[in-house]
């Protein structure tokens, strides 16, 4: 099977014609590096990506924090978490880096907050 | 009452903080921010994807905690700054009129730091025919609803231009259980970066329609469809290509115009074709003490960049507050084929200065030439080009010395 | 659920800029007024989408309604604009012929105009108008100073503001269904309410004959003719200092484009004259924008594309088919069929001009069989929104200092501030829609159409409101912004 892909590990984003037959490559064309195969062999066999989405913050000077997962996860679980994020509550004040929800999909995927957000003022 | 400054930054986004910094590091002590926003950070703030920072802090960091890392910096190093505050009046003497809730004021520097950033195209704009129902946004406005204000736009999405916004949006909106029905884009390539294209369209089986566009609008009050079209290798419409795509949102990712309505005012000269002002290798407009970076300079794909362009900048602002800026000299810089802009468009000091510019159409294994009367100056080999993607190229002192007509051209 | 019968001596069908004059005119007597419209705020029709011109009356065919109309308000149009708070210019126009051939017909124009009773027109050669207007090609022009420019949306809403000040009840998103006349009083049925009344005033523009109809009266015919225009950039605004049309040429096949500065410093191309079947087919069509692009660029060849900001349309009420083309004087007469009925049909230009003319005129036929009785607390004057960006500085200063809201520039493109959003959004007819604030303010008219304040403005009406995210509308019912939050979205219908 041929297909192209773009490397998504360093803004070169080389793109690569690749050769392969179930999960063996036969040919990489296009990698400046060794990154390239690498990155190759995870999307045939199981693409990791950083799932990106926000969360609703309570008592907080924001509505919202952005969160992320710190690793890629398996991209097959994109969508779920992202329907999971949708009843994430976290109270304020949120620092950036600060696990948010852990084991979703009890699969140990975590999600950290991006933004920071501070406790709001009653004044 | 005039209150008198040594540089005001206009804008305290990614150009203008990177501004701030730079100058503070740089040994400037009296800089001020003026933001219209409640927070720093500008539209990194809503930008809620990662992917910044790949070369300035060798990781991938999401917008709002790249905004963070020069947010730090600047509450560190006491830059003042402004928020909810807007500049309604620059002039080219560079003063500057500023409204916020505790009145208006006049203050007068002497340097100002053009960094006001970009707005999107609109709808209006591209003249796309049809009813003008609710439900047509311009991607950034989209993002800023769902990533700012946990509002949700709609259900079943056509997008029209593939511009990075408008693929980072495919894929949000995907996240968020909406359905993206296909991405639509005129040109036969796609308008942004590569990656985007795998990690916002492929990886979720979106549907990329190059050469195609929207040419009609159908709904009262609400959008209910879309008719696309493919277009002929001249740019016309295919009639029989026509199709009736129902939806209930239309995202549009046409394009970024730098937003330079104050730069007029001050009259700055501005590019035809960048939609910024014309500058030195310093950053410097046609109007002495007014510097202009960021995307209300060039419109940049990268956030680094901008960074990088905003440092840049600084050792022009230095220059000038020390009395050491020069008079235009002779130079020329002429765009050979291939090539649709370049930034900076005059040179002053022949120091190292770095060509920020985009190619025409995409292409692989193309070499950038620098040449004056056919006398090659530089070469430089780019495996791959693409529009989407600013290129960046230095040329040291040793290279431009004594050069007055540099022409550049890709073969 | 139909309710409670309430009793009017006048309902007027349609809540356009003619209808709420003669709302603001009736409303100098003692009399109990209603006006029924049926979209969410008035002016939605025609009356809104315009070129805003006070034409000065040399276009129409002498000892016609519409040339006395056009003539009478275009002479009271300052005093009205000055009692009523809204911006007017008197810019003048220039009909201007590109060739010699077209001279012939300024002067034909200029003898109507001063048959009508213009003043002051006057056929310039080529080094006046060159003077006048550099950027603009021609060899003659009609000169026309007293035609003016106005906001047309503004007006209608002053009218309205001002009748609803003295009195006159506005029912909006009220739709009528029914007239029935029960021995000599109307009942009106709408959507909502039903109304009684002695008077009936059809002023329902494109939709005034169905209403005659339904009331049982003259089975008139009206043809929708739509115009679409192109809205130049503020930036534009140095191309021309007066209305620049062309000479009217009948079978020309081209659109005989105007340039018309608006009072906003905007230009107006167009509009297009374009007969179509659906009442309400407000779309832009590709071959219009063309024409409008091309046309334009023959009279002005420094626009440029770049200078577009938004397309929009109107619809005409044409009493002439397409066949016959031209137009035909307007109908204000009692209906010879319905007693007490008063329609209004075929107000298409100069119907802006002659709005108040005309709502003297209805008031006159009520006069006649009525005898109507002053009312002694009708006061002409109303106040708009005070624009902060027309102020001096000292003024700006002060208006802050009072209240911080108008410190707060919300609009960045048109400088519009939270305070004269937030009178916008609480205004007297109760108008919610993005629209109708968009109209009343100016926010989101400039060259990013929203893209800055949009979000804002949503939060400022919820706020004022206390509705939920879904309940944002663009301009009525079936228009949501949003399907909800992220979370607990609602399917859009």
């Amino acid at each position: 099977m041929n297909r192209e892909f773009v490397c998504i590990i360093c803004p070169n984003s080389c793109q690569l014609k690749v050769e392969y037959e179930g999960k063996t490559i036969k040919k990489i064309i296009g990698a400046q590096c060794a990154k390239g195969e690498a990155f190759v062999k995870n999307e045939i066999t199981n693409p990791l990506r950083v799932f990106t989405g926000s969360i609703k913050v309570i008592k907080g000077d924001f509505d919202l924090v952005s969160v992320k997962t710190p690793f890629p996860i398996p991209k097959k679980y994109l969508k779920n978490i992202g329907k999971l994020t949708h009843s994430l509550k976290i109270e304020a004040p949120v620092t950036i880096g600060q696990v948010v929800a852990k084991n979703l999909l009890r699969e140990n995927i975590e999600l950290v907050a991006t933004r920071k957000a501070k406790k709001k003022n009653i004044s | 009452m005039l209150k008198e400054k040594e540089v005001i930054i206009i804008g305290g986004g990614a150009a203008g903080l990177a501004a701030a910094v730079a100058c503070q590091e740089k040994g400037i002590k009296d800089i001020l921010i003026i933001e219209r926003n409640a927070f720093l950070g500008g539209i990194l703030n809503q930008c809620i994807h990662d992917g910044f920072g790949l070369e300035k802090f060798s990781t991938s960091l999401t917008g709002p905690e790249y905004a963070q890392r020069y947010i730090d910096q600047v509450k560190e190093k006491k830059i003042p700054f402004l928020l909810n505050s807007m500049v309604i009046n620059l002039n080219s003497r560079k003063e500057i009129l500023i409204a916020n809730r505790t009145g208006l004021q006049h203050y007068r520097a002497k340097v100002i730091i053009l960094a006001m950033g970009c707005r999107e195209r609109t709808r209006g704009a591209i003249s796309i025919p049809g009813t003008r129902p609710a439900g047509i946004y311009t991607a950034g406005v989209a993002q800023e609803l769902i990533n700012l204000k946990n509002y949700m736009v709609g259900r079943k999405i056509v997008i029209l231009g593939s511009g990075d916004i408008g693929m980072i949006m495919a894929r949000r909106l995907t996240l968020e259980g909406a359905e993206v029905i296909l991405v639509a884009e005129k040109l036969p390539y796609s308008s942004g970066l590569p990656r985007n294209i795998n990690q916002c369209l492929y990886d979720f089986d979106i549907p990329l329609l190059l050469s195609h566009t929207v040419v009609d609008i159908k709904g009262n009050g609400r959008i209910s469809e879309v008719t696309l079209a493919q277009l002929g290798k001249r740019g016309g419409i295919i009639p029989k290509s026509k199709r009736k795509v129902p939806c209930d949102t239309l995202l549009l990712s046409v394009g970024l115009i730098p937003e330079n309505e104050l730069s007029r005012q001050a009259e700055v000269v501005l590019s035809n074709i960048t939609g910024g002002p014309e500058v030195d290798e310093r950053g410097q407009t046609n109007v002495p003490g007014i510097f202009a970076c960021g995307n209300v300079l060039q419109v940049h794909d990268i956030v680094d960049n901008v960074s990088l362009e905003a440092e840049y900048i600084t050792e022009g602002v230095i220059d000038y507050l020390q009395g050491r800026s020069q008079e235009p000299r002779e130079f020329q810089i002429t765009l050979g084929a291939g090539l649709r802009y370049v930034v900076p468009q005059r040179i002053l000091t022949l120091k190292n200065t770095i060509f920020s510019f985009r190619v025409n159409q995409p292409g692989i294994k193309k070499t950038l030439v620098f040449e004056e009367d056919r006398k090659i100056i530089k070469k430089k080999l780019f495996l791959r080009v693409n529009p989407a993607e600013m290129l960046r190229v230095k040329l040291s002192s040793e290279e431009l010395k004594d050069v007055k007509r540099l022409k550049m051209r890709l073969v | 659920m139909k309710a409670i019968n309430k009793h009017y001596n006048v309902v007027i069908i349609g809540g356009g800029v003619v209808g709420c004059a003669i709302a603001r005119e009736l409303s100098r007597y003692k009399l109990n007024i209603a006006v029924l419209e049926k979209e969410a705020d008035v002016g939605w029709g025609i009356s809104c989408r315009n070129s805003g011109v006070i034409h000065a009356g040399f276009n129409n065919k002498p000892g016609t309604l519409m040339a006395q109309f056009c003539v009478e308000g275009n002479k009271s149009f300052a005093k009205l604009s000055q009692q009523l708070d809204v911006p007017y210019k008197k810019i003048g126009k220039l009909v201007v012929a590109k060739k010699k051939e077209e001279i012939e017909k300024l002067q034909k124009l200029m003898d109507q105009g001063k048959k009508n009773k213009v003043e002051n027109l006057q056929v310039i050669n080529s080094d006046k108008l060159k003077k006048m207007e550099p950027n603009v090609q021609g060899v003659a022009a009609l000169y026309s100073p007293n035609t003016t420019i106005t906001s047309p949306y503004l007006l209608t809403i002053a009218l309205a503001e001002n009748a609803l000040g003295n009195g006159v009840k506005f029912f909006l998103n009220t739709k009528v269904t029914g007239i029935n006349k029960d021995r000599s009083v109307f009942k009106v049925t709408t959507n909502k309410e039903s109304f009684s009344a002695a008077y009936v005033v059809n002023s329902a523009g494109v939709y005034s004959d169905r209403i005659s109809r339904m009331a049982g009266a003259e089975k008139y015919r009206i043809y929708p003719c739509r115009g679409e225009y192109y809205v130049l950039d503020k930036n534009a605004s140095w191309l021309v200092d007066h209305l620049i049309y062309p000479v009217p040429h009948a079978g020309s096949g081209g659109l005989g484009v105007h340039i018309t500065p608006t009072i906003d410093g905007n230009i107006l191309l167009g509009p297009s004259n374009e007969y179509v079947k659906k009442k309400k087919n407000f779309s832009s069509t590709f071959k219009v924008m063309k024409m409008l692009a091309s046309e334009s660029r023959s009279f002005l060849p420094s626009i440029s594309s770049g200078d577009v900001i938004r397309s929009y349309s109107g619809i005409r009420a044409k009493q002439a088919p397409s066949s016959e083309g031209g137009y035909r004087d307007f109908i204000i007469e009692e209906s010879k069929a319905v007693d007490n009925l008063i329609n209004l049909i075929g107000i298409e230009s100069p119907g802006l001009t002659a709005a108040q003319p005309i709502a003297k005129k209805v008031v006159d036929i009520i006069n006649k069989k009525e005898k109507l009785k002053i009312n002694s607390t009708f006061t002409p004057f109303r106040k708009g929104i005070l624009r902060f960006d027309e102020q001096d500085e000292e003024t700006k200063k002060a208006l802050i200092e009072k209240d911080p809201d108008y410190g707060e520039v919300i609009c960045r493109c048109e400088k519009v501030t939270k305070k004269e959003i937030l009178e916008a959004i609480d205004n007297p007819l109760g108008a919610k829609d993005l629209i109708s604030i968009k109209y009343r303010s100016r926010a989101m008219m400039g060259r990013c159409q929203g893209g800055y304040c949009l979000t804002r403005i949503i939060e400022l009406l919820r706020e004022k409101y206390n509705i939920n995210p879904q309940e944002v509308t663009l301009k009525g019912n079936h228009s949501p912004l949003l399907t909800g939050y992220r979370s607990d979205e609602v399917k859009i219908c």
